[in-house]
């Protein structure tokens, strides 16, 4: 009985186990969000990389907060600190946060021309 | 006296580098008979968060997961068992689950996780060097575990260890008691660890980790950690926790902008 109840809460608490610092149960991975805009900050930090993404919005502009993996992390997907610029337009695909603020998961991004930053993502297998 | 204080100057300096010049063939011998185990080294898990640059989610977390193997069933005895049941099912311990944020691991789970480390092989010890700043001191010089009086729990515990040809086997104790801090599992404070860690090609590093807990498990836990070279990696690149803007308001993780 013990080992079902403990198993149970091991799949519970498992969930964070995926995650380099902390739980990604306050973003729905299952909602996609594409976000049109102009960077207003790119911080190259850890344990994340965060951009702050100014986007039009019918009451004027909406500040996203979007966070992404270690610099570490997206420095072997090809970002370096300079990848992104205050002023520069981007188009980025996010999971929002469950509580409706302004706030998502980084997902992918490609500049104003198209082209992906930081290396594309791979092929989803089939 | 001038020349009695400068004969034995001449005497002890010359003392010295004999013995310097004695050891020095000594020392590169026996790191000569090391193995090289240079390079930065990480596990699946690692490979596999690396290659996103957000964090994995749905699928790909679940998979993720299935990789941690100090996160899976452990062999627990029915009292250790009964006591983590309970440990786990209180509210406190539901939202401190949701909520964490984990910048170091201690041992053994550091073994198993997302950080990328270094081996330092030296004839006196082995270093693990982790990225997030954790390190693990192997003593290699013959010497054992210190006494009692001298040995206090610890998050990496005491290792000391001998080289039975290329493979490296380390003895640990004094892990302090309690979580594996990733995951539901725990352990008392007589967890007794045993490790083989050998190279197994030019890319390949495998921990055979085998966890003995008279108090916590029925039988000895056997797990086989498997490292692969970093090899897009010409350098150790720093992780740290120095940006967190994931307050935890009311029980949940939030976002805070700058």
């Amino acid at each position: 009985m013990w080992r079902s109840l403990t198993s149970g809460l091991a799949l519970l608490l498992i969930a964070r186990s995926g995650e380099a610092h902390h739980s990604g149960a306050m973003f729905d991975a299952q909602q996609s969000i594409t976000l049109n805009g102009t960077v207003r900050l790119f911080q190259w930090t850890n344990p994340h990389c965060w951009i702050q993404l100014l986007v039009p919005s019918q009451t004027g502009t909406t500040e996203w907060s979007i966070e992404m993996g270690s610099n570490a992390q997206l420095y072997r997907n090809g970002w370096r600190s300079n990848t992104l610029n205050p002023g520069q337009k981007i188009i980025v695909i996010i999971h929002p946060v469950r509580d409706g603020t302004a706030a998502g998961l980084f997902v992918s991004a490609t500049a104003a021309d198209g082209s992906f930053l930081g290396r594309a993502p791979a092929p989803a297998s089939p | 006296m001038r020349r009695v204080v400068a004969f034995w100057l001449i005497a002890v300096l010359g003392a010295s580098l004999a013995e310097a010049a004695q050891n020095a063939p000594q020392r590169v011998r026996a790191f000569a008979a090391l193995p090289d185990w240079t390079g930065l080294w990480e596990t699946e898990v690692s490979r596999a968060v690396n290659r996103l640059s957000g964090k994995p989610a749905g699928n790909e977390l679940e998979a993720i997961n299935k990789s941690v193997q100090l996160v899976g069933p452990a062999p627990y005895t029915e009292a250790w068992g009964k006591k983590l049941q309970a440990d786990l099912s209180t509210p406190a311990a539901a939202v401190g689950a949701s909520t964490a944020k984990l910048c170091t691991y201690g041992f053994p789970m550091i073994m198993d996780v997302f950080q990328i480390f270094q081996a330092v092989v030296t004839p006196e010890e082995t270093l693990f060097v982790f990225d997030n700043g954790e390190v693990r001191h192997i003593y290699t010089d013959g010497r054992g575990h210190p006494g009692k009086d001298d040995l206090w729990p610890t998050a990496m515990g005491d290792s000391v260890g001998h080289w039975e040809g290329e493979t490296l086997v380390i003895d640990t104790v004094a892990r302090t008691e309690g979580s594996l801090r990733m995951g539901p599992n725990s352990l008392s404070a007589q967890a007794h660890f045993t490790e083989r860690v050998r190279r197994l090609d030019k890319n390949d590093l495998e921990d055979q980790l085998t966890v003995d807990d008279p108090v916590a498990l029925m039988h000895p836990w056997k797990l086989t950690l498997h490292y692969t070279r970093a090899a897009d990696l010409d350098r150790m690149l720093p992780w740290d926790c120095a940006n967190d803007r994931n307050p935890v308001v009311d029980g949940k993780l939030s976002v805070a902008p700058p």
